[in-house]
This record gives C-alpha cells, structure tokens and sequence, in this order.
C-alpha cells in the first residue's frame, strides 16, 4: 500500500516548497489509500451483485415486460408477444376471482406463519426443558423433517388421509369420534386446507425451533434467575425477558415464514394430483394456472409481479431488521 | 452482545437456506444430433399395447439402421404443458400423440405440419374413421393422422350380476339404476362396495348423461361460443347422473377415472361395474398390477339410455399423430407414423389393446369379438365436445372437474354449478386465440 506512485519520483523539488513536501506527499497518498480502501468492497461484492442481476435480476425484468404483453401460445413459438400497456393489470383488478385468491392467501399466510410460529416457540421452550437423551431425541427427529423433500412428505400425507385406505380416517373411527370411513378430506376446501396447513407447518417448525432454541441458549441464566427471584411465573418470564431478548430473531423468522408461506405451491399441487380445484387456488397456484395451462403468460406474469410486490414489502422488514442488528455492535 | 450471537445465527442460517435454494434447480439441456427422432406417446400405450410400439420400432429400424428412436411416454394431465414449453424452447417431439380434444387449438395457431398434400402417402388414408379424420382437419387441410378411436360401455362382473339376480343386461337407465341396488343390497355391506364405480371428476362419462337428455356443453350461434350446460335439459341429465353416483357409488368424489386407474380398482373386488374403454378391460386382468382370474367373470355392455332400448350417447375419444412444425427429421417422422399406422400394426392394436383401429376396414375385427363388440357398438351413438380452438382450455382449467365435483359432494346445488362452469366455458372458448 505504501509503495509511492511512479509520477511523483519525477516531481520538481523547489526548496521553498521542500519543506510542504512530505505533508503534501502524506496527505496525497492517504487520500489514494482511503479510495483504494473504498473501493475494495465494491470491488468484493461485485461477483454477487453480477451474480444476482444475472440469475434474479434478468429474469425479473423479463417477468416485469412479459406482464405488459399479450402472449398466448403463439406469441410463445414467435418468442415475442405485442405491447399492451396495462390491460393485463386492468383485467386483473377487475378480476373477482383475483381479490378472492388473494384474501385466500393473505388468510393462508397468516393461519401457517401463525402456527409455525407458535408451535416452534413451544417446542424450542420444550428442548431447553428436556434431559440430553430426550433433548437429542427431539432434535433428531426435528432434523429429519426438515431434511423430508416435499414431494416424499405430500405423499406419505396423502396416504394417511387417503379417503379409503388412509390411517387417518382408520385412527378416528377407532377411537369412536365418529364414522371417518370413506370421509374425503378435500371435498370441503375447509378440511382440505386443514390437512395442506398441517403439512406446511410440519415442514417449517424445524427450522423456527431449531433456531430459536439456539437463540434461547444465549439468554442470560442470570436474568431470568432474577426475574424468578423476583416472583415471576414462566409466562411473565418469557413475555419480559426470554422475548424482547430474543425480538430480533422472532423478527426474522417471522418474515422469512411469511416469505415462504406466502408462495406455497409445490404441497397444494402435488397434493391435488396437478388439478387442485379452484377453491385450492393460491396466487402461486393462479398464477401458473393462468400462464402454464390456459396459456395466458402476459396475463400469469402479472399475478406473478404483483405477487413480487407483496413479497417485497415482507423482504423489507426482514432486511431493515438484519440492517438493524448490524448497527448494534 | 448476546444479541448480536443470535442475529449472527439467524444471518448464518438466512444465507444457509438461500445458498441451498439456489443449489436446487440445474438442468442439462438434450443435446440433439440428425440421426435421433423423438416421439411422444401418451402412456396407454406402455401399458395396454407395448408389444406395438416395439413391433414399429424394429420395423422402421429395419429401414433406417442410423436413425435412434426415442420414445418417451406422457401422461395426459401434463403432456400439453411440456408440449408447449418444449415449442418455445425448440426442444419439441419429432412425432407427438394428441387427444382429438386437443388438436384444434395447435392447428389453429398453425403449430402442426400441414399433411393435405402428402396425406395420401399415409395407410388407409381414404378410409380413416370420420370421427377421426375430422379431429385433424381444421380448415378444410389436414394436420395430422388418426391413430384410433375408444369408446366407453359398462364393463361388469358376470358372477356378482348373477348373484344378486340380475339376468341380463339392462335396457334403460331406470333398469341400470334398479340392478345397481339390487348389486348394493347384495354386497352393500362390503366397506367401499360400489355396484358402479364412478369417481366425482369422470368427466367423459358424466357428459354422456348431459348428451342423453339433449343438453350440450356449448353452441356457436352468431359468431360467438355460448356455454349452454345451465340449459333445462343439461340440467335434468346432470341432476339425473347425481342420482345415479349417489346411489350405487362409493368411489371419491374428488378423484378421477386415472388416478387411481379404475381398472386396478374393479380388479381388487369391490366394485360391481364401471364404464371403461375397451383397453381397460385386459388391464384389469394385467398379470402385475391387475387380477387374471377375472378373466372368465367379466363382460360388457353398451350403457343404456333413460330411453328404453337406446344407448347412452358415449364420448368419443381418439387420438392422432402429429408432426409439430419444428421437427427437423419430418420425413423420418412421417415414416415412423406410417410404420405405427399399417395394417399390421393396426391389427395388433384393435386386438391386443381393445381399441377401435384408425381405418374403417378393421371394424369387422370388433363385430366377431365378444370382448369388443359392446365397444363397437356403443360408439355407434356417440357425443364430441365443442369443435372450439380455445376447447383444450377449458380442459386444462378442469372447469367440468370442478362443476362435477361441487355437484357430487354437494357444494353448490345442480343449477349453480352448472351455470358457474357454463359461464366459464363460455368467458374461455370467446378468448382470442
């Protein structure tokens, strides 16, 4: 970093000016080393910003475009649709069935992110409370969940609450809650989303316990020692210490649940056999319903930029919060 | 301090999952040389009539020692989406299986190679089944070629008909519905007996009860599709079939005839009759997955209409080979289809798969055949769907599944869910193409 530029060895030396030099010389190659030194970590971050504009940021762009054209099948083999400004965004909002799959989804986020998150802080208070062989029992188990691709956890779900063989409607009846043989579970969307919220929030409570019980692990026992001292049940505990502690990791998980709760799509599909019924539709499901099967993808690509939209304003909570936890050092 | 360990921790967790998404997801793109062509057939024919396919492979193998044939079986709830994705990414079959449900939105939109001028060159080509032949032409050209026809009759137990006294095969839907009970008093008590299987989202089927009380699924009047399932005769047959699943029916009423097969179902026991294609009569019997021992117990018949002596309009489902415009081994192409489509192989197809062939010749071969004949002769009163470029679409949004399903488990009455789907229907078939 010190090495002197090539330039200034040839610089002519006045002796009235001689005694500036080395102030003028210092102040110089200071002021090169601190635009180096800004530099650098542009120049670091510059593969993963090419990265993400290569494989996000392209992408997104051809999304945003394809949502100002008309392109049905034809435009598809001529891979180029013309423009319609906003007409598939104007037929979208005055699209009823639109407003209701969103009010769907909205409603289906909230339900899973809810019980995700309420279930997982139970569990995690659960594995701080358990013995080691228990404890190791319960996060095996919780590994093995999380590790269970979706495709493998929707059939063996679809199995168990099959309508005739399923172990389900077997285990209902036999315990005398009613006769379950031959009761379908999806043919009231009710108990249909019933069964698809169960096996998204199965899948996602690892991860929020797992770690949440990590977070928990660095409370203070001192703390909470004092607040027992002082007469406080658990509850109070957790609401006064354990929680506000903790808010900044209940911050994140609770947005990136809703990121993913909110684009649910592979568990409703598979679930439905690739032919969910409307009353199953998400804007996940809408979305590729428009575009992949009626072959409306100008008309799917505004469902899917809209979507883009909501899910940013998720994204940013969760973004400013990590900005947040970085200004705390 | 501890609270920067736990935002740490959700950092290094965040960036986990996002470098395991971004892991997910490579794929190889199918590198393509001269000497290859590719034909897409849809999967009825690995099951029901393999020992075709490999016959036309060695036969055209025979002729072209150089050329690979790579057939690759789809399955009809998906064939149309990889269809398309692979026409706009250049990846298309060489040779591919339409339904004749679904050939008129591509020749519309001209995605199929014109065979008018070189249609003579294809077997049989002057006596191809009408039905068939007009599937594939669309303008008054011709864009593809028949492969064959199927058309559904009740396919029943002799031995549980005959027990529960049933003597011979009904004469109207009123004598269809009442052998139906007397099968349900019979075996009713067996958990999931149904005299006749029918799940909530057969839609082909359920359409014959439309067509047989003279409703439609949609007319063109004036330039323009109107969906016409809400009109009082399409009502009276669809109120008309609830009648008959609610009765004699135990299958789920949110599943469909594939899924699972109907066939494989029939074959465990439980169920008395079902209307099935020819070709799922010896899937039934398949050493592997069905029941052979069946073999002596079953029989066919037309179903009957709710006018005593007619029979209930069938749909008449078919398929056609076609030749998608970006194929680059056309002449191969037509030369495999034409192996595929001789009278050999024909043969072959109307006895070991039970289907109707693509020639008006070979029809003879069902009359002396007690296991085909019912089919034959079921198809001599037959219904099609609207002749519409944009039909597929409503196919592809399963809006008669979801019309079917909201009937059968009660949702919504007849009425309303007959005028939603024709409201639907008529919304879809007026888009522009």
């Amino acid at each position: 970093m010190s090495s002197g530029p090539g330039g200034e060895a040839g610089f002519p030396a006045t002796t009235a000016a001689a005694a500036e030099t080395p102030v003028a010389r210092r102040r110089r190659r200071a002021l090169r080393d601190r635009s180096t030194r800004a530099l650098a970590p542009y120049a670091l971050i510059a593969p993963t910003v090419v990265a993400i504009a290569a494989v996000l940021g392209y992408p997104l762009y051809l999304l945003g475009k394809l949502s100002f054209q008309q392109f049905g099948l034809a435009e598809l083999i001529l891979q180029e649709g013309p423009w319609i400004g906003f007409d598939n965004y104007s037929r979208l909002f005055h699209d009823r069935q639109f407003w209701t799959v969103v009010l769907r989804t909205f409603v289906f986020t909230f339900v899973n992110v809810g019980l995700t998150m309420v279930l997982g802080t139970l569990i995690a208070l659960l594995l701080t409370r358990l013995g080691r062989f228990m404890r190791l029992l319960l996060t095996t188990g919780l590994v093995l969940v999380w590790a269970t691709p979706v495709v493998v956890a929707v059939n063996i779900f679809r199995w168990m609450v099959d309508f005739e063989f399923g172990v389900l409607n077997w285990t209902l009846t036999r315990l005398h809650l009613g006769d379950f043989l031959n009761k379908d579970w999806f043919a009231d969307p009710l108990t249909g989303f019933g069964v698809i919220t169960a096996l998204v929030v199965w899948g996602a409570i690892p991860f929020v316990t797992i770690t949440l019980y990590a977070g928990f692990a660095q409370v203070p026992e001192e703390l909470v020692e004092a607040a027992r001292t002082d007469g406080a049940n658990a509850w109070r505990v957790f609401r006064d210490v354990t929680f506000p502690l903790m808010k900044p990791l209940f911050v994140i998980l609770v947005s990136l649940s809703i990121i993913w709760d909110f684009q649910v799509f592979n568990q409703i599909w598979l679930i439905r056999d690739g032919e969910p019924e409307e009353d199953y539709w998400l804007m996940s499901v809408y979305s590729f319903v428009e575009a992949f099967r009626l072959g409306e993808y100008g008309f799917g690509a505004a469902i899917a930029v809209v979507m883009v939209g909501i899910m940013f304003v998720a994204t940013f909570v969760y973004i400013r919060q990590m900005i947040r936890i970085g200004e705390t050092r | 301090m501890r609270r920067r360990y736990i935002g740490a921790l959700a950092l290094v967790a965040a960036l986990t999952i996002s470098a395991l998404t971004a892991a997910a997801g490579t794929s190889s793109p199918d590198r393509t040389n001269a000497t290859k062509i590719v034909i897409w057939l849809q999967n009825d024919a690995e099951s029901s009539w393999p020992s075709v396919v490999a016959a036309t492979n060695s036969a055209f193998k025979a002729r072209h020692s150089d050329v690979d044939v790579d057939v690759q079986y789809q399955t009809w709830g998906d064939h149309l989406t990889k269809f398309d994705a692979s026409l706009a990414g250049g990846t298309a079959p060489d040779v591919i299986e339409l339904g004749n449900t679904e050939t008129t939105r591509y020749m519309a939109n001209r995605l199929l190679q014109d065979l008018t001028t070189s249609s003579g060159s294809f077997p049989n080509s002057r006596t191809w089944l009408p039905a068939l032949k007009d599937s594939c032409t669309y303008r008054g050209r011709i864009y593809c070629v028949p492969y064959y026809a199927g058309a559904r009759a009740v396919i029943y137990r002799k031995d549980q008909y005959k027990a529960a006294g049933i003597r011979s095969a009904p004469k109207s839907l009123a004598e269809f519905q009442a052998a139906g009970v007397k099968l349900m008093k019979r075996y009713g008590k067996q958990r999931n007996y149904s005299a006749l299987y029918f799940p909530g989202r057969y839609v082909w089927a359920s359409m014959s009860f439309v067509y047989d009380y003279g409703g439609k699924i949609a007319e063109f009047k004036n330039g323009r599709w109107q969906g016409t399932l809400n009109s009082p005769q399409a009502v009276q047959g669809l109120t008309r079939l609830k009648s008959v699943v609610t009765a004699l029916s135990r299958a789920s009423k949110t599943g469909d005839e594939a899924n699972p097969q109907q066939a494989l179902v029939f074959s465990k026991g439980r169920v008395g009759s079902f209307i099935g294609n020819g070709w799922e009569w010896p899937y039934a019997l398949d050493k592997k997955v069905g029941n052979p021992s069946l073999a002596s117990k079953m029989g066919a018949y037309p179903m009957p209409s709710h006018i005593k002596g007619k029979y209930m309009p069938t749909f008449l489902g078919g398929s056609d080979l076609a030749v998608p415009i970006t194929s680059r081994n056309k002449a191969l192409a037509y030369d495999w289809i034409r192996t595929f489509t001789n009278n050999t192989q024909m043969r072959q197809l109307a006895t070991v798969g039970k289907v109707i062939p693509n020639t008006t010749t070979l029809t003879s071969l069902h009359a002396r055949n007690p296991q085909l004949a019912p089919f034959a002769n079921a198809s001599k009163s037959s219904y099609f769907v609207p002749t519409a470029p944009n039909w597929v679409q409503v196919e592809n949004a399963r809006t008669l599944q979801t019309m079917l399903q909201s009937i059968f488990t009660g949702r919504s009455s007849v009425q309303a869910a007959a005028t939603r789907a024709s409201n639907q229907i008529t919304s879809i078939l007026n888009r522009r193409t």
